[in-house]
């Protein structure tokens, strides 16, 4: 690759020259003019260019080669349909909570994941006004200490599970928009999970530790 | 439901970091399509592209404690995405070289309509199959991802005049290959 492009710059065999070509005639550098049109600024030429018609042809005829590119780069890659739940399918499977809550009844025994609660407990809190996030997560460490002393420190996995039965601590992270009374919201995200995990999940005892973490301005506002 | 809450990847890392596994699963409806979409333009393999992208999602969630914020969590994720492509090229050679779209074809429009469409993008796909990885790499990031200069180097943990000398060479042999098509 060397020397310039010697034939006037105007289609034909001159679109090969000008690839192998190091500057055009005028002494214009071809690969940033390449680059030029390639990131999309074929029309913002300096004063040279738009006084040179070499680098007019040049960027013009540039143009024309790179549109299947950038029509290329346009063109949707839809991943495949499941990829997401795949993957989260996956990770969840990494995560070993074996926590779930434990009613006896007169049929047998219920056991709901502790990830069910929680994600109630998130859903439950997301629909509070002024939420902008919520998110939930079983309290490992806080059932595990409420399991020991229930279980006078006998550590059993899953009968420690059934120890615990219809009682949960459940820890929300949530960002909010600013304007109301924080403590307020959080008060209000408390009672409506509490209710919501009581309601759905049939939990008795019910301990929600709600954390503001952020707060955004509404830029709709 | 409400829609998709507009907070940060910042935010959502940090949760996640805390254990808040739901934060981690909006961090991955966010940024699977992109990383299926990258892995598939570099490696050309839609079964690849669908492993690679998984695999990149949960080694980033398994490494998650080793994130630092000076980068963000999609350069973070691009990153892991090219190195684990180019790992896969690496153990099986050849796969490299089918078409990159075809495969992951629309399924909204029918065959010939897709066919007709995709005569530009399979000489592209053929061009950009051609070139050496590293120059794919930056081609794609930066062309097809819109990544800067300064991101690409970051993603590549090479210079910003290194991909730009990579990018230069790449561009002359894609318009050789277009030019030839056309």
């Amino acid at each position: 690759m060397t020397g310039s492009v010697n034939d006037p710059p105007a289609g034909g065999q001159a679109d090969t020259h000008l690839l192998d070509a190091v500057t055009l005639p005028c002494g214009a550098d071809v690969d940033p003019l390449l680059e030029q049109v390639a990131d999309g600024h074929a029309a913002d030429r300096d004063a040279h260019q738009r006084d040179c018609v070499h680098c007019r042809a040049a960027i013009a005829e540039f143009a024309a080669l790179w549109t299947p590119v950038t029509e290329t780069a346009a063109s949707p890659v839809l991943p495949p349909a499941g990829l997401t739940a795949a993957i989260i399918s996956q990770i969840r499977g990494q995560v070993r909570d074996g926590w779930y809550t434990l009613q006896a009844t007169r049929l047998g025994f219920i056991r709901i994941a502790a990830r069910i609660v929680a994600a109630l407990a998130r859903d439950t809190a997301s629909m509070v006004p002024s939420v902008r996030v919520a998110l939930g997560r079983s309290t490992h460490s806080q059932i595990a200490a409420l399991t020991e002393q229930a279980t006078f420190g006998h550590h059993h996995p899953h009968a420690a599970v059934g120890v615990l039965g219809r009682t949960a601590v459940v820890d929300l992270a949530v960002a909010v928009t600013y304007g109301d009374p924080v403590h307020e919201l959080a008060r209000d995200i408390q009672q409506r999970v509490i209710a919501t995990l009581r309601d759905q999940i049939g939990l008795r005892t019910v301990a929600v530790n709600v954390t503001v973490d952020d707060i955004f301005i509404d830029e709709d506002q | 439901m409400r829609p998709e809450p507009a907070v940060g990847d910042g935010y959502l890392v940090t949760r996640a970091q805390e254990g808040y596994l739901d934060a981690y699963e909006m961090l991955v409806q966010r940024h699977s399509a992109m990383a299926y979409r990258v892995a598939l333009r570099l490696c050309g393999n839609h079964h690849d592209a669908q492993d690679i992208a998984q695999e990149a999602l949960i080694a980033a969630w398994q490494n998650l404690a080793r994130f630092r914020a000076d980068s963000s969590f999609s350069t973070w994720l691009y990153q892991i995405v090219t190195r684990r492509t180019l790992n896969k090229i690496t153990r099986s050679r050849g796969a490299d070289l089918v078409d990159v779209l075809d495969e992951a074809a629309d399924p909204i429009t029918g065959p010939a309509a897709q066919a007709e469409r995709n005569l530009a993008v399979d000489a592209v796909t053929d061009a950009l199959a051609a070139l050496p990885f590293a120059q794919r790499a930056v081609v794609v990031l930066h062309h097809f991802e819109g990544l800067s200069y300064a991101e690409v180097a970051e993603v590549t943990r090479s210079t910003v005049p290194a991909v730009r000398s990579h990018l230069f060479r790449a561009r002359r042999t894609l318009g050789a290959k277009l030019e030839e098509w056309r």
